[in-house]
């Protein structure tokens, strides 16, 4: 059976541009231009996936209610915010009503597409009994690349999908320097400087909330960062 | 010209008061003048016509009416008012006026003085004889030689002659020759006139003392040398002797009684001797006032320049007003007379008895009283007038300064309205006053309001700019990803591949516009912490020589770590905008030096390159938002946000951001300040 993606965008043609892209990855797309059209969907039936604008026709916040309704009906289905806002503030304030993702416009179909693929993988991985195959152990840290799980110290640190590949390939080669480029491209998705500055800053405040002495992500200045164990 | 010096200047035109003033007081001098004139002028008629009714006491009856003439031997005789010692001198008579010669045809010199008391007649003879040629003891006045003085007098009983000579000088009698009984001359002396023969080296004189009961009209008096060297005088044989012209007893006293205090009034007869006179100029308040200099008389006194000087003289009167009375008409003059030359007025009146023109009188005032109550108006109306002036003088500076130290408020405030970093003061001083000044001030804030809305508006038009169009870019894009997995051929993929080139420079174009309200939201959120500034430049520097491989860095550290506070992700982004500025802008041979130093309590970041240097003009602007002045050298877009972003940063870390030429002219440049910790 088709997965079925859920777009809530009030800009026609982009909304029928990111349907006919991910309907050709062969999804099954259902989409929306408002709010109320979209939840009364909802209630009857929930999609696999969403895909929701902060800004909805006359509701400047509308997306931000939908997330927090959408999540209300279940904790675990997959939702990316796809916004042309791009302020740390509305980042922040997604990520906190439990968005899986936080994309600016300026992301790519094709990363996009990669992005939604990773949340259905991650998905099912989550539904299959554990399987330590792709697991990476780096001192306190543990990241479960297929469930994108991670942990410190045994304690589970929540990350969004582009914070958890930044992580991610971070930690896969302790000590390297990545540049900003190499994170992006490793985070499927084009940023600009300041964004992956507040990535980076971000990330760090989710360790620091599990242990105040998290110190392990270094910033090489003029450089990029490196995970230091 | 400042406002101060022409309200000045303005000011200065108050001057005009007291000018005025001046004017004022001239005129009312004139008038004050011309009524003193006209009542001397009466005062010297009424008098004339007093004395026209009594002439037998005013004038002696004359026996001829020829002229006065001193060459002729006229003597004019002086009043005395004390009775002289008979001493030889006459400094004793106190008669300012020197003797008159006796006419001569020799080379022998006689000098001949007059005056009288109520009794006597008293003669000074100066004669010039060195050599005293003593009378023998006994005298045969027709034969013996010696230096002697004949004196004649026409008496009631007619001619008698006299003559003094001695062979001891000193107290003497008058001679005469007496026919005796027997038809012999006899000389006997006379007592009841007395001489006092006192001998000089220069010759000798003579003071004689005769009743005025010898007295007649005329006398014949010369002096003859011993030695016959030659004489001097009227001889007693010639007809006409010399007159006598006796000022009128009892004159003085009538006169007295018709003057006030201040005033002089003096007859003279027809040939303007005097013959009475009373009263005194001085009046009596002088002193008090010319002990303080009235000085505006310097510059405003009357003229006197032309006023004809009269001269005094002790036996007669001149000038225009004696003249002028002694042609029969009266006459009025202001004069300068007196020792020191004081204003005077005098005024003349002739008397004229049976229609015959006798004398004048002749009355002078001085103009003391006049010019007192002239310099007591002029006095009050000068110091009123320039008390006026100099207040009007210092309100109007005063007010001038305080409203050029207004405007000069408005105008450093204008100048400084918009600062160096583009911020706007929107409030003017004064703009509260009520006046013209406080609407400049309001006109200048609405100016700077509406300069300030469009400042605004530029600020974030990039910023609303890079919003709004993304998603039009983002539908662009999108439809280019979903076109290029249709399937395309090879020459339509060519045209995607350059529609997306297209949208990357302008996703690039929408970056650099919004990067400056990027860098202030996340300026907002920026947290300080506690950062080594070396490590920061060592390992950035390191970064850039592999982002720019053309460029050549050079890197000047402190030996020992540089701690900051602050943001230094924020840093390194203002460190990468100077560093892109700076890579521009260095020739291809040249180097782009990062140096770090503590100057003081900071730190100062320097990037210097050695491009082309910074025109003056520009100096100030160069971090003001939206402020571009580069030529294209590349293809990247510039919207003069970098250096307003460094400028943000820099403050944000309680720093400044400056640019600079170098000294040497080598180069430029920049400069961030952080403070020490």
């Amino acid at each position: 059976m088709k997965k079925q993606i859920a777009i809530v965008e009030d800009e026609p043609a982009l909304r029928e541009n990111y349907a006919a892209a991910l309907a050709r990855h062969g999804y099954s797309i259902k989409a929306y231009g408002n709010r109320q059209t979209a939840m009364q969907a909802f209630n009857v039936r929930l999609p696999d996936l969403a895909i929701i604008d902060i800004s909805l026709e006359d509701e400047a916040e509308g997306g931000f209610d939908l997330c927090r309704e959408l999540r209300a009906l279940s904790a675990e289905l997959p939702i990316i915010f796809l916004t042309a806002r791009d302020s740390e503030l509305d980042a922040v304030s997604g990520l906190r009503l439990g968005a899986d993702d936080f994309l600016t416009k300026d992301v790519s179909l094709p990363h996009l597409a990669a992005r939604v693929a990773a949340l259905f993988r991650r998905i099912d991985a989550l539904r299959r009994p554990d399987n330590a195959a792709d697991i990476v152990r780096r001192g306190a840290l543990s990241i479960d690349g297929e469930k994108m799980q991670t942990t410190w110290n045994g304690a589970a640190v929540t990350l969004s999908l582009t914070e958890f590949w930044i992580v991610h390939a971070l930690a896969r080669n302790p000590g390297h320097v990545k540049n900003r480029q190499q994170l992006m491209d490793a985070a499927n998705v084009v940023l600009d400087d300041n964004t992956i500055t507040s990535h980076i800053k971000r990330v760090r405040r989710k360790f620091q909330q599990v242990d105040t002495a998290f110190d392990a992500i270094q910033t090489v200045y003029g450089m990029g960062y490196r995970w230091v164990e | 010209m400042s406002i101060r010096l022409q309200l000045l200047i303005v000011a200065l035109t108050t001057l005009v008061l007291p000018w005025a003033g001046c004017q004022y007081a001239r005129e009312l001098e004139t008038a004050l003048r011309s009524s003193q004139e006209q009542s001397l002028l009466a005062g010297a008629a009424t008098i004339a016509n007093a004395l026209m009714a009594q002439p037998q006491r005013v004038f002696h009856d004359s026996d001829d009416a020829r002229a006065f003439s001193a060459a002729a031997g006229d003597l004019y005789v002086y009043p005395l008012v004390t009775q002289p010692l008979l001493d030889g001198y006459r400094e004793d008579w106190d008669i300012s006026a020197e003797p008159t010669p006796l006419p001569t045809t020799t080379r022998y010199r006689a000098r001949l003085q007059a005056a009288s008391t109520e009794h006597y007649l008293y003669l000074y003879l100066e004669v010039d004889d060195p050599h005293f040629d003593a009378e023998p003891n006994h005298v045969q006045p027709d034969k013996d030689r010696f230096d002697r003085v004949n004196l004649t007098l026409q008496g009631p009983g007619g001619r008698a002659g006299y003559f003094f000579g001695t062979n001891a000088p000193g107290l003497i009698g008058a001679q005469s020759v007496v026919k005796g009984d027997d038809g012999v001359d006899r000389v006997v002396t006379e007592p009841r006139i007395q001489a006092f023969w006192l001998q000089t080296a220069a010759g000798y004189h003579l003071e004689m003392r005769i009743p005025l009961s010898f007295v007649g009209r005329r006398l014949w008096i010369e002096a003859i040398d011993g030695r016959g060297s030659g004489q001097a005088g009227i001889a007693a044989d010639s007809p006409e002797g010399g007159r006598l012209f006796f000022a009128t007893a009892g004159l003085d006293t009538l006169l007295e009684t018709y003057i006030r205090d201040g005033t002089r009034a003096t007859v003279v007869d027809a040939n303007a001797l005097k013959v009475g006179t009373a009263g005194n100029i001085a009046s009596r308040q002088r002193g008090s006032e010319e002990s303080e200099p009235i000085w505006y008389r310097y510059f405003m006194g009357i003229d006197t320049s032309d006023m004809p000087t009269l001269s005094s003289l002790p036996d007669r009167l001149s000038g225009d007003s004696v003249n002028e009375a002694l042609q029969g008409h009266s006459h009025a003059q202001w004069v300068l007379g007196g020792s020191s030359h004081e204003l005077l007025l005098t005024a003349a009146a002739p008397i004229v008895i049976d229609g015959q023109l006798h004398g004048a009188v002749v009355l002078e005032q001085a103009a003391d009283q006049l010019l007192a109550l002239r310099d007591r108006a002029l006095t009050r109306l000068f110091n009123l007038t320039l008390i006026a002036t100099a207040s009007a003088v210092i309100i109007m500076f005063a007010f001038a300064t305080w409203i050029s130290w207004r405007i000069g408020r408005l105008r450093t405030a204008a100048d400084s309205a918009v600062g160096s970093d583009g911020r706007i003061q929107l409030h003017m001083p004064e703009s509260s006053s009520a006046d013209e000044i406080g609407a400049l001030s309001r006109g200048f804030e609405r100016l700077l309001a509406r300069l300030n809305e469009h400042a605004q508006y530029l600020r974030t038009l990039g910023g609303k700019l890079s919003h709004e169009l993304r998603t039009p870019l983002t539908i662009v894009r999108s439809s280019l990803d979903n076109l290029e997995s249709e399937g395309l051929r090879d020459d339509q993929l060519r045209y995607i591949t350059r529609a997306r080139e297209g949208t990357q420079r302008l996703q690039s174009i929408l970056s650099a516009l919004g990067a400056a309200a990027r860098v202030e939201e996340s300026i907002k959120q920026s947290e300080r912490v506690n950062f080594d500034l070396r490590d920061l430049l060592v390992s950035a520097v390191a970064a850039y020589r592999d982002g720019f491989p053309a460029a050549r860095f050079a890197i000047e550290l402190p030996d020992n770590p540089c701690f900051a506070l602050g943001a230094p992700d924020l840093l390194l982004q203002s460190l990468d905008k100077l560093i892109e500025n700076a890579v521009d802008f260095c020739p291809p041979d040249g180097a782009v030096t990062v140096r770090l130093e503590r100057v003081q309590s900071n730190y100062a970041l320097q990037v210097t390159n050695d491009g082309p240097l910074i025109p003056q003009a520009l100096m100030g602007r160069l971090f003001e938002s939206l402020f571009e002045q580069r030529q294209g050298r590349d293809d990247k877009p510039h919207f003069g946000l970098g250096l307003y972003i460094v400028r943000l940063i820099a403050e944000f870390h309680g720093g400044t951001a400056v640019a600079a030429n170098r000294e040497d002219g080598s180069g430029v440049v920049f400069t961030i300040t952080l403070p020490l910790i």
